[in-house]
């Protein structure tokens, strides 16, 4: 055995020992899982001789051997609801909030990382190479000091719940006991995984430990992601529990706990959000360095930080409002009037004030393409077109925040002879607003696509037919998108919920087939001039820095409209608020809370920045090797 | 492409003298006339149309050398859109939507004139001009701005300051959220899970299907599909009991939600708003018949407080129908209007 190969061996070694050491709490309380409180329990009433309690399950409808205690009634006083002179909820909203916010950021940010890291590693360009793994380490620097803040805003958190919310954390900590410990342990785990990662990136940097390394940030990941599963389940729970009877007792099933019905359409919508949001953050970090650059260097690194940012936060924005629609429509399936009062009913403005904010986020996206398209050569040619493109998102826009419910005045009412407006009203329905998105998504397709292929002229033999089976592709998929939405006027609104597929497919099959296609034509095209990194507009930073205010803000109001459609409970239908805060906002108050929120984290990730750019300021001269600007730059690196 | 360009050039100047006539009420907004059941595909089509058409006129002026400033197309366009908004479309759109459509409109003409660097200049030109105020004219115009702009910015706090006497804006939610389960004359029903019992099939079982096969058809007119005739006496099972659920509605409901079910029946424009229009698709054709059958046993009064404020004066049916007289007048009104309940499954 050469000493190469026991290097190998050994990193092999130390890296499924550190998995093992990080796992083995996990593992430890595997057992008392696998066992359930059920048997426990029921050998305890054996043991005693006593008749065993059994109830059933409010959402599996299964029997189970009554184990915990039921959902305590609450009454407005110091025992249930102790409280500062102030409102407690307020108070738990901003706490959650903020944690949230870097919970999302830190969990997003290394998914980034190992694709980027990954990248690096497969591409062959070496310049590219170890400008992709500078970019993977710029961006956990950043994350780290995020971690730490995320760990302090959760003790805040829970510490919010003890002192003003006793008697209902009590319970929903009783209710998952068995995994509590679980979820402290993979906290743990975590921080291990992710000190290892980050402090070992200079020594892991070269051929196999490379890959160990790439290694660690899957496992980093994995534990992540099970993290916020976890975490998920408090929520699912809280809004369409199961595990219990009527009365809220534990009925020692913990799966079913964890497993309810909107668990698995939550973790989706999560993980998608995260990783648009963590995109958004750092594309703005890189916006904010782009405006406050000095050098033509700085700003070449910094726009191009701060288009991979972008791009990654947006492939995963564009399947988010489809994660969404299931999500919604496991709500409606759930409960109707749940869904009704997200959607038709008390919370259906917020979702207007929604649909907005994604529509921002996509006309940013546009106009940062457009604005980038500037910085190469040959995209002139695309530049007459972008008017009919404005014109496409307009009115999918328009469509898409067309409210159901219009605000207006007794004699706007009179005067337009009755609450529906004949024209809008069917504006403001599902079959439409899905086209409209549809549209608004499938322009933002065509726009990268345009964007790809800039400053590249086709020189595959084919390229006419291939720039006319594009064009006739996205011509017959707006013609698709569109008469579905007519269609759905005209069918019932079961088989309405099932055309939302076809539309997604169309969208998709946009992104996929023609991204593949334009692949294929530009491979070898040839070059009507590099990209120019750096020289693009302030006007496109803004919009970096928009796109991610509009994902913060966003992420802010879903979390309020999530939380408030269980109206006066704190566990749907098992354990009411008896606070006397168990009313709902008014808009305007929300939406002050919610503005509130966003500038807070702003204002404190804006300080985790600062200490970022503080411990730059030691990173060795070679380590900025590769930065783009300083030498002309392949096109190929978008 | 020039011919192309100009037909493009001659839909922009009929487009424009058209509005031009509603704005200044020289035609009348009927003219073209927006088509029920088309009219929200035929906005987007003369939006459309008109972009095309002023895409025509820019080209054309500017081959004759009369090319109009970047500035005064993206200021222009946008106006335009407010006054489509305004004076073209009818029934009159509510000032909130209109803003919203306004502030969409704003946002996506900065997107077109800011989208590359050489237009963004030649839009910023004029004003850049104005504020730089080289020429006498441009120095007259910015002390004109310098007076006017607090002047129009005082005008419009005052005019949102005003005490004024109209009502005041409602945020009402026309579909409040219903209970999970209601008690109609004494039997508990759930929402979420009781069917109509006279939506059957001839053999007396519950059937979608065949309900949706016999409503009379949604194109134009709303016809009633021949062997679909429930006032035909032969007709039994669920075509009879449209027509019995027919026999309430006039009795009891067409006075105010109208005999076409538009909601605009001899009493409706006594109340304000008018009885729900049952022909939009936002209304009976966006719910469950369960939710209808709450809200009519409930009526108004029966309102959560979540649909506040209570604009209904509806009454409680519960107190002058049973609970199958409730049920056929339901049916009734599916299939007058061709829509399909909603369903879950």
């Amino acid at each position: 055995m050469g000493p190469l190969t026991s290097k190998r061996v050994f990193s092999v070694v130390a890296l499924c020992m550190m998995v093992g050491l990080l796992l083995l709490p996990v593992v430890v309380a595997l057992p008392s899982l696998a066992n359930g409180e059920e048997v426990s329990a029921g050998d305890a009433a054996k043991k005693d001789g006593e008749k065993v309690e059994k109830g059933r399950d409010v959402y599996y409808k299964t029997e189970g051997i009554v184990v915990g205690a039921p959902a305590p009634v609450t009454t407005d006083g110091p025992k249930d609801y102790p409280r500062y002179n102030f409102e407690s909820r307020v108070l738990l909203w901003f706490a959650n909030q903020q944690h949230l916010y870097y919970g999302s950021f830190v969990l997003a940010v290394p998914i980034f990382c190992m694709i980027i890291e990954f990248m690096g590693v497969v591409t062959k360009d070496k310049a590219l190479a170890k400008r992709y793994d500078q970019l993977a380490y710029d961006f956990i620097k950043i994350s780290l000091t995020a971690y730490s803040l995320t760990a302090i805003l959760g003790g805040i958190l829970i510490f919010t719940f003890l002192t003003l919310y006793p008697a209902f954390f009590s319970y929903l900590s009783g209710i998952f006991r068995p995994v509590m410990h679980i979820y402290a342990l993979m906290f743990v785990a975590e921080s291990g995984t992710l000190y290892i990662y980050y402090y070992g990136w200079d020594k892991m940097r070269e051929g196999f430990l490379k890959w160990i390394h790439l290694s660690m940030s899957v496992i980093l990941n994995i534990i992540g992601t099970l993290l916020m599963f976890l975490a998920n389940s408090w929520i699912g729970f809280m809004m369409s529990p199961a595990g219990v009877d009527e009365q809220g007792r534990y009925l020692g099933n913990i799966w079913h706990v964890i497993h309810t019905a909107l668990w698995n359409p939550l973790n989706l919508h999560r993980i998608l959000g995260n990783m648009a949001f963590g995109g958004g953050v750092v594309a703005a970090y890189a916006a904010y360095k782009f405006l406050a650059a000095k050098t033509d260097e700085d700003r070449a690194h910094y726009d191009w930080m701060g288009y991979i940012a972008m791009a990654l936060g947006v492939a995963f924005l564009i399947p988010l409002p489809f994660a969404g629609y299931w999500l919604m429509r496991e709500v409606y399936a759930y409960r109707q009037q749940m869904g009704i009062t997200l959607m038709g009913g008390l919370l259906a403005w917020l979702f207007i004030i929604q649909a907005t904010m994604i529509g921002i986020l996509f006309l940013s996206t546009n106009y940062y393409l457009w604005q980038a398209m500037g910085r190469m050569r040959g995209a002139e040619k695309y530049q007459r077109y972008i008017k009919y493109l404005v014109f496409l998102l307009a009115s999918g826009f328009i469509v898409f925040i067309t409210p159901h419910t219009m605000v207006m005045t007794p004699a706007e009412l009179k005067a337009m002879g009755g609450q529906q407006h004949p024209v809008l009203g069917n504006y403001g329905v599902m079959s439409a607003k899905n086209g409209g998105i549809n549209v608004i998504i499938t322009t933002t397709v065509l726009s990268f696509v345009w964007y790809m292929r800039g400053n590249k002229v086709s020189t595959v033999s084919w390229a006419k037919f291939g720039n006319i089976f594009m064009g006739v592709f996205f011509f017959f998929a707006y013609i698709n998108i569109i008469f579905l939405a007519i269609y759905g006027y005209y069918i019932p609104a079961n088989v309405r919920v099932g055309l939302s597929v076809p539309q997604v497919a169309t969208t998709l099959s946009c992104l996929f087939f023609m991204f593949a296609l334009n692949s294929f034509m530009m491979k070898g095209a040839k070059q009507m001039g590099a990209i120019e990194w750096g020289k693009i507009s302030a006007r496109s930073q803004y919009a970096l820095i928009m796109l991610a205010t509009a994902f913060t803000w966003m992420m802010g109001l879903m979390g309020y409209i999530r939380s408030s459609v269980r109206l006066f409970w704190h566990v749907n239908e098992i354990m009411r608020d008896n606070s006397p805060w168990a009313y709902t906002h008014t808009v305007g108050f929300a939406a002050n809370m919610i503005s509130f929120n966003v500038l807070f984290f702003w204002i404190t990730i804006l300080f985790v920045f600062w200490l970022g750019s503080l411990a730059a300021k030691k990173v060795p001269v070679e380590a900025k090797a590769g930065i783009p600007g300083s030498v002309p730059q392949p096109a190929t690196s978008h | 492409m020039k011919a192309l360009m100009s037909l493009g050039a001659l839909i922009g100047v009929a487009g424009i003298l058209l509005l031009g006539g509603m704005v200044f009420d020289i035609v009348p907004s009927t003219t073209v006339r927006l088509v029920e059941g088309y009219m929200p595909i035929q906005m987007i089509v003369e939006v459309a149309c008109y972009v095309v058409g002023f895409a025509g006129l820019s080209y054309i002026l500017n081959a004759m050398g009369m090319a109009i400033p970047r500035f005064w197309q993206g200021i222009g366009f946008w106006v335009f859109f407010l006054m489509y908004l305004k004076f073209r479309v009818y029934p009159p759109i509510p000032f909130s939507v209109r803003a919203m459509y306004g502030t969409v409109a704003l946002v996506t003409v900065f997107m077109w004139i800011s989208a590359n660097e050489e237009d963004w200049k030649k839009f910023k030109q004029p004003i850049m001009n104005v504020l730089d105020a080289q020429t006498g004219a441009n120095r007259l115009l910015r002390y004109a701005y310098l007076v006017l702009i607090p002047i129009l910015v005082g005008g419009f706090s005052f005019n949102a300051m005003m005490p004024k006497s109209e009502e005041p804006i409602e945020l009402r939610t026309v579909h409040p959220a219903p209970p999970a389960s209601t008690k109609v004359h004494g039997k508990t029903y759930v929402l979420q899970t009781s069917q109509n019992p006279y939506r059957v099939n001839p053999e007396g079982k519950y059937d979608q299907e065949f309900s949706n096969a016999n409503i009379v058809e949604q194109s134009m007119g709303r016809l009633m599909k021949p062997n679909a005739n429930p006032w035909d006496d032969k007709n039994q099972g669920y075509l009879k009991y449209v027509r019995e659920g027919g026999e309430i509605f006039f009795q009891n409901c067409h006075f105010c939600h109208g005999d076409n079910l538009n909601g605009r029946g001899l009493h409706a424009f006594a109340f304000n708003p008018i009885p729900a229009n049952f022909t939009d698709p936002g209304t009976i054709a966006q719910l469950q018949e369960t939710f209808i059958f709450w809200r009519v046993s409930k009526g108004g009064i029966g309102l959560p407080n979540e649909g506040f404020p209570w604009a209904s004066v509806m009454p409680p049916w519960e107190q002058h129908l049973t609970v199958d007289e409730i049920w056929k007048v339901i049916l009734f009104e599916y299939w007058h209007t061709g829509y399909y309940p909603r369903t879950w499954d």
